[in-house]
């Protein structure tokens, strides 16, 4: 048998017993309904989640679309401000210094445990969430962003000063171009963040989104919902960051990546 | 870039860094006493740390620090455990690697507060919830670092080894693991610091004691400031241990490799 068969073969194998016993186990009575629905019981929820919707009539696809317009926004919002912001403090070194410690402590800050201050501030609306997700956004952007410009080639910055390059000039042709990888790769990096950031967030008033949706689940002992959540947010975040690290390695194939450690 | 991994947060705290938070704090004070001027809405530093004074004892700070602490190190104790285990078997082991793998991929993207509700249906409202939520938090970035560090490793230094007769358990406790140490201290640091991030909401699941419960009891019996109190020192704990994580492995697993 040769290596791609194999690799392809065992992994296959491995997952349809474990799927089978999984189901078998619970048909048998060994597992209960109640703490591990069986695989033909999520894929039936999952059909009722589409078509009927729960709670009553909120369907999948409005959950989804929810979460993912609440992450879209946090992260946008992150996007506008940590980016100049960013591009501004990697500039100047004496900026950069001011804003070091204050940055480290700030992205040490749990983001979920500013849930009361976001509620006091902005209520129990959308904007607390939106808050929440760009905030853990941010600072994960901005940092990112620093970086990206501190590790500009100084060489090239002194060949493009040489030929009479400076001020806006230099900015935007060099020190951009050969910041902007580093700047994507902090994009993707927060977004990942976000998507972490969303499932707290969403634990607080409201009935729409995937968030609240397993925790609603939970309450009423639906946890076969609660799995076919916790299965489509995963799927979600696999099919964002790979999707969004794709992008970037058609974007700029000339640069290595840089590897997201904080995220699993 | 392996190094930068290493470096302490406490080497980039300096003059500069200080007059900066002064600087911030100043700003903060005066904003909140002239232009909000209501404590339920944004309290000033000063008012915070009055607040905090005034409803926080010795005691009930400490007992929730403790509280906090000890569900932290006892989830990532067993994730460390676990997720290093796994990941050098998998990452020795090309079978295992291949079993696993299918498993493992399908639950890494899945949102570790995603499993909050599950916690609570498995293990109930208890200890053992929290625990979980924080192991499954801090496990897979254990797992995955010391898997890609096995992986990883240069064929050169196994095969350089295998000339020298060093042979299967030998070769993996004495070459394999060594090299792969640096990946599995990052993977460490890194679930370490995702483990404050995740206590938190672990503690909103009923819990009568720890850092994330003092918050949102200060929000209900509406003292701001205590929650910003806690929100801080949560932060400023988070930073401590990644600094003290950060100094031991400086120690003890960069050395012999650079």
């Amino acid at each position: 048998m040769n290596n791609k068969i194999k690799s392809l073969l065992i992994p296959l194998i491995v997952l349809t017993v474990f799927l089978l016993s999984w189901e078998l186990a619970s048909f048998w009575g060994y597992l209960k309904p109640t703490r591990f629905p069986a695989p033909s019981k999520l894929l039936m929820s999952f059909l009722d989640l589409t078509f009927s919707g729960y709670p009553a009539d909120v369907t999948i696809d409005q959950h989804l679309l929810k979460t993912i317009e609440r992450i879209i926004i946090g992260f946008l919002l992150s996007v506008c401000l940590g980016v100049p912001l960013g591009l501004l403090i990697g500039g100047f070194q004496a900026l950069d210094r001011l804003t070091s410690t204050i940055i480290a402590f700030c992205r040490s800050i749990a983001t979920l445990s500013l849930l009361p201050l976001a509620i006091v501030w902005f209520g129990t609306g959308e904007q607390s969430k939106i808050f929440l997700i760009a905030y853990g956004c941010f600072w994960v952007m901005l940092s990112n962003v620093i970086e990206a410009v501190k590790q500009v080639d100084p060489l090239m910055m002194k060949a493009a000063k040489t030929m009479d390059t400076d001020g806006i000039e230099l900015f935007l042709k060099v020190v951009l171009p050969s910041a902007l990888p580093r700047i994507f790769s902090g994009m993707r990096i927060s977004l990942g963040v976000g998507f972490m950031v969303i499932v707290g967030a969403e634990m607080i008033g409201t009935v729409i989104g995937l968030g609240s949706l397993i925790m609603e689940a939970r309450t009423f002992y639906r946890t076969d919902i609660t799995m076919v959540g916790m299965l489509i947010l995963g799927l979600m975040g696999f099919l964002m960051t790979t999707g969004l690290a794709w992008v970037e390695k058609k974007l700029m194939p000339w640069q290595q990546q840089v590897h997201d450690r904080t995220s699993p | 870039m392996k190094d930068f991994h290493f470096q302490s947060i406490s080497k980039r705290i300096n003059l500069y860094g200080l007059m900066g938070i002064l600087m911030l704090l100043m700003f903060w004070e005066l904003s909140a006493r002239w232009i909000w001027q209501d404590i339920q809405v944004l309290p000033s530093p000063i008012q915070c740390m009055d607040m905090a004074w005034q409803v926080l004892t010795a005691q009930e700070l400490v007992i929730h620090i403790a509280a906090s602490l000890s569900r932290i190190l006892i989830g990532f104790t067993f994730a460390a455990v676990i997720g290093v285990s796994l990941g050098i078997a998998v990452g020795w082991y090309q079978y295992l690697g291949l079993a696993f793998k299918p498993i493992l991929e399908l639950l890494r993207p899945i949102p570790p507060l995603a499993w909050i509700p599950m916690a609570i249906v498995w293990f109930g409202l208890g200890e053992p919830s929290k625990w979980f939520v924080i192991f499954l938090g801090s496990f897979f970035p254990i797992f995955t670092n010391a898997w890609r560090g096995m992986v990883g490793i240069p064929p050169v230094i196994l095969r350089a080894a295998q000339t020298m007769d060093a042979e299967g358990f030998e070769l993996l406790l004495k070459v394999a693991i060594p090299a792969a140490l640096p990946d599995i201290a990052t993977g460490l640091r890194v679930a370490f610091g995702l483990a404050f991030g995740i206590l938190v909401a672990a503690e909103l699941i009923a819990s009568d004691s720890g850092l994330g419960y003092m918050i949102m009891q200060s929000r209900e019996t509406s003292r701001l400031g205590v929650a910003i109190f806690g929100i801080l020192l949560i932060g400023f704990l988070s930073m401590l241990a990644d600094d003290i994580l950060a100094r031991l492995m400086k120690k003890f697993v960069s050395r012999g490799r650079y």
